[in-house]
C-alpha cells in the first residue's frame, strides 16, 4: 500500500508554548480523513510539519516510511493546498502553475490539464490579483494536481467557497479518495467534513483527542435537540423528571436526545413548544472533545418544527 | 538545478516589477551621464572635455543606479516570496532549500548581467552622443575595456548580494528600506568623510574596480582594482555563505 501518512510523536513547541504536542496517527489511502480542530488547536503547524516547511521539536512525520524532504519527487508524490494566500497578485494563473511545473519538471500540458480539471480554463490568463477567494482556492487545488500526486493535504480548503464552491469540493475530494488517493483535509468545523470524511482525527491544545472512523464516532454520539419554549421552567423540571441531560440558557435547551422523544415528552405535559430542532450529536461530541461551549445554542435551527 | 533556475527565472518574467525596475534603471543611467560629462566652457572640474579618461569614467559612473537596482532586484527575488506567500509552494516543489537558494543567486546573477549589459549599451551610446557634441576627448583605450568588464563583474555579484541580503532579513520592506539606506546614505557619507574605513564598504571597493575616482577627487585614498575586486568577492561569498547557513533551518509558516 503507498501513500500512507505517518506522525509519530511529533512535537513542536515555540519557546514555552507547546504548539504540537505528541500527535501519532495513520492516515490512510482510498479515504478522507478530516483533520479537525478548532482555529489554533494545531492544525496548521502539524501540516507544515509534515511537508517540511516547519521543522519539529521532536517526532517524524512520513510519506512511506520517508521525510518530505527525502521524496524523490515530491510534487509527484504529495500536493498540498496550504493558504488561499501563496500567489503573487501579479502573476496570471496558468504563469503561476507553470513556474511549479517547470521547478518540477513536469510536463508542459500540464497546468492546462489542472486548469480545466478544476474549472478555471476560462480565468487562465488573468492575474490573480483580480480572483476571488475562492479562485484562489481552486487555483491552489490546481497547484496541488499539477504532478496528479497519491497523496493530499488540504489545509481549511472550504475558508472563502461559496457554497456552490463547498458542494463541488465535497464531490472532488470524494472522487480523489475513490481513485485510492490520500485525502488529509483539515477543518475547524465538523460539518463542512460531515458528508465526506470517511475519518477523523481530532485535535485540540495541541494534542490528538481522537482518532477513528467517523461512523464511529457518529454511533457514540447519538442524536441531540434544541427546544425553546415560553414556558422554561415546566420544561426544565419535566426533563429533570424523565432524567434527561440537558444544557439551558434562558428559555433555550441543548437536549442530549431526538427530536421525537423531547416533543413527545413536552406534549405529555402540556408544554407549548415556541422551537424544536434536531441537532447533530456529532457536533456536540466534537465540542465536549476538544472542550469548547457548543456555539449551536447561539445559531439558528436548520430545522424548525412549530 | 536547471530546472529552478528556469522557475525563478520565469518568476521574474512574469511579474511586472522587474520590467519597471529595468526600464527605471536606464532613464537614470540617462540622467547620471548627463550631469556627469562637464559644460564645453567647465574648467573647475575634476575631469574636462579633453581628458583621455572621460568616456571610460562617464561610463563607469553610469553604473551606480544599476549597481543600487542589481541589489534590489536580488532582494526583490528572496523576499517577494514571503510577501506574497509563494514560499510554500516553492519549497513544496524543492524541500531542499540550499537548492532553491542557489537557483536564486543565479538568477539574480543572470537578471545583474543583463541590467549590466544593457545599462553599459545604453550609457555608451549616449556618453559617446554628449562627448561629441561637447567636441570631447572620445579615447577608447585599455581604461574603457576595464570599466565594461568590472560594470559586468560588480552588478553579478550585487544581484548574489541582494539575494542573501532578502533570504536574510526575509521583510521586503525592511529589506529594501535597509539597502536603500545603506546604499544611498551610509556609503556616500562614508566614503569622503573616512576614505580610511569607507574605501573597505561594497561603495569603496567598486569605485575602486570601476575606476571612477578621478571623477570624485578619491583615487589617493581608494584601494587598487584587482584588491577591491576581490574584496568585493569576498564579500559576496561571505554574504551567500551565511544565507545559506541561516536561511534554510527557519520555519515557513
Amino acid at each position: 500500500m503507498t501513500g500512507v501518512i505517518a506522525m509519530h510523536r511529533l512535537t513542536k513547541s515555540f519557546g514555552s508554548i507547546h504548539a504540537v504536542a505528541d500527535v501519532t496517527a495513520t492516515v490512510v489511502p482510498g479515504r478522507v480523513t478530516a483533520f479537525l480542530g478548532p482555529n489554533g488547536a494545531g492544525k496548521t503547524t502539524t501540516l507544515r510539519m509534515l511537508l517540511g516547511l516547519v521543522a519539529p521539536t521532536s517526532g517524524t512525520a512520513t510519506f512511506d516510511g520517508r521525510r518530505y524532504d527525502e521524496l524523490p519527487d515530491p510534487v509527484r508524490q504529495v500536493g498540498a493546498v496550504l493558504e488561499a494566500s501563496g500567489f503573487h497578485p501579479g502573476r496570471t494563473a496558468v504563469d503561476h502553475l507553470r513556474v511549479i511545473s517547470t521547478a518540477a519538471r513536469l510536463p508542459a500540458d500540464a497546468p492546462g490539464r489542472v486548469l480545466a480539471e478544476t474549472g478555471l480554463a476560462e480565468d487562465a490568463r488573468r492575474r490573480v490579483g483580480e480572483f476571488s477567494l475562492g479562485m484562489r482556492q481552486r487555483l491552489g487545488l490546481a497547484a496541488a494536481m499539477l504532478g496528479d500526486p497519491e497523496v493530499l493535504v488540504l489545509d481549511e480548503p472550504t475558508n472563502g467557497l461559496d457554497p456552490q464552491g463547498v458542494r463541488w469540493l465535497r464531490g472532488y475530494v470524494r472522487r480523489l479518495a475513490d481513485e485510492g488517493r490520500t485525502v488529509l483535509v483539515s477543518s475547524h468545523a465538523l460539518n463542512e467534513v460531515e458528508q465526506t470524511a470517511d475519518d477523523v482525527l481530532v485535535i485540540a491544545r495541541g494534542r490528538l483527542v481522537r482518532s477513528s472512523s467517523l461512523a464511529a464516532m457518529r454511533a457514540e454520539a447519538g442524536v441531540g435537540s434544541r427546544v425553546r419554549t415560553g414556558d422554561p421552567d415546566l420544561l426544565g423540571a419535566a426533563l429533570d423528571a424523565a432524567g434527561q441531560p440537558y444544557r439551558r440558557t434562558e428559555d433555550e435547551f441543548a437536549v442530549e436526545a431526538a427530536p421525537e422523544s423531547v416533543g413527545e415528552l413536552a406534549a405529555a405535559h402540556g408544554i407549548v413548544l415556541h422551537a424544536l430542532a434536531a441537532t447533530g450529536g456529532l457536533e456536540q461530541a466534537f465540542f465536549r472533545l476538544v472542550g469548547e461551549p457548543d456555539p449551536v445554542e447561539d445559531a439558528a435551527p436548520e430545522e424548525v418544527l412549530r | 538545478m536547471t530546472a529552478l533556475l528556469r522557475a525563478e527565472l520565469l518568476k521574474l518574467r512574469s511579474t511586472r516589477l522587474p520590467l519597471g525596475l529595468f526600464l527605471g534603471t536606464l532613464a537614470m543611467v540617462a540622467v547620471t551621464v548627463a550631469v556627469s560629462v562637464p559644460q564645453v566652457d567647465a574648467q573647475d572640474v575634476p575631469l574636462t572635455l579633453d581628458d583621455s579618461r572621460l568616456l571610460a569614467v562617464v561610463v563607469g559612473e553610469s553604473l551606480g543606479v544599476p549597481q543600487v537596482m542589481a541589489v534590489l532586484l536580488g532582494v526583490l527575488v528572496s523576499t517577494q516570496e514571503h510577501r506574497y506567500g509563494t514560499a510554500t509552494s516553492t519549497f513544496l516543489v524543492e524541500p531542499r532549500r540550499i537548492r532553491v537558494l542557489v537557483a536564486k543567486c543565479l538568477a539574480s546573477i543572470i537578471g545583474g548581467l543583463t541590467i549590466a549589459v544593457v545599462s553599459l549599451a545604453f550609457s555608451l551610446v549616449v556618453t559617446i552622443g554628449l562627448i561629441r557634441s561637447r567636441d570631447g576627448d572620445l579615447t577608447a583605450g585599455p581604461l574603457l575595456w576595464q570599466v565594461l568588464a568590472a560594470g559586468l563583474l560588480v552588478l553579478a555579484l550585487y544581484g548574489v548580494i541582494g539575494v542573501a541580503v532578502g533570504a536574510l532579513v526575509r521583510n521586503q520592506v525592511a529589506a529594501v528600506v535597509a539597502v536603500l539606506v545603506w546604499m544611498l546614505a551610509v556609503e556616500y557619507l562614508l566614503l569622503p568623510a573616512l576614505p580610511s574605513l569607507g574605501r573597505w564598504t561594497p561603495l569603496g571597493t567598486t569605485t575602486a574596480v570601476l575606476q571612477i575616482g578621478p571623477s570624485l577627487d578619491l583615487s589617493v585614498s581608494l584601494l587598487a582594482p584587482p584588491v577591491a575586486g576581490l574584496v568585493l568577492v569576498g564579500y559576496t561569498v561571505a554574504a551567500a555563505a551565511l544565507a545559506l547557513v541561516v536561511a534554510p533551518r527557519r520555519d515557513v509558516m
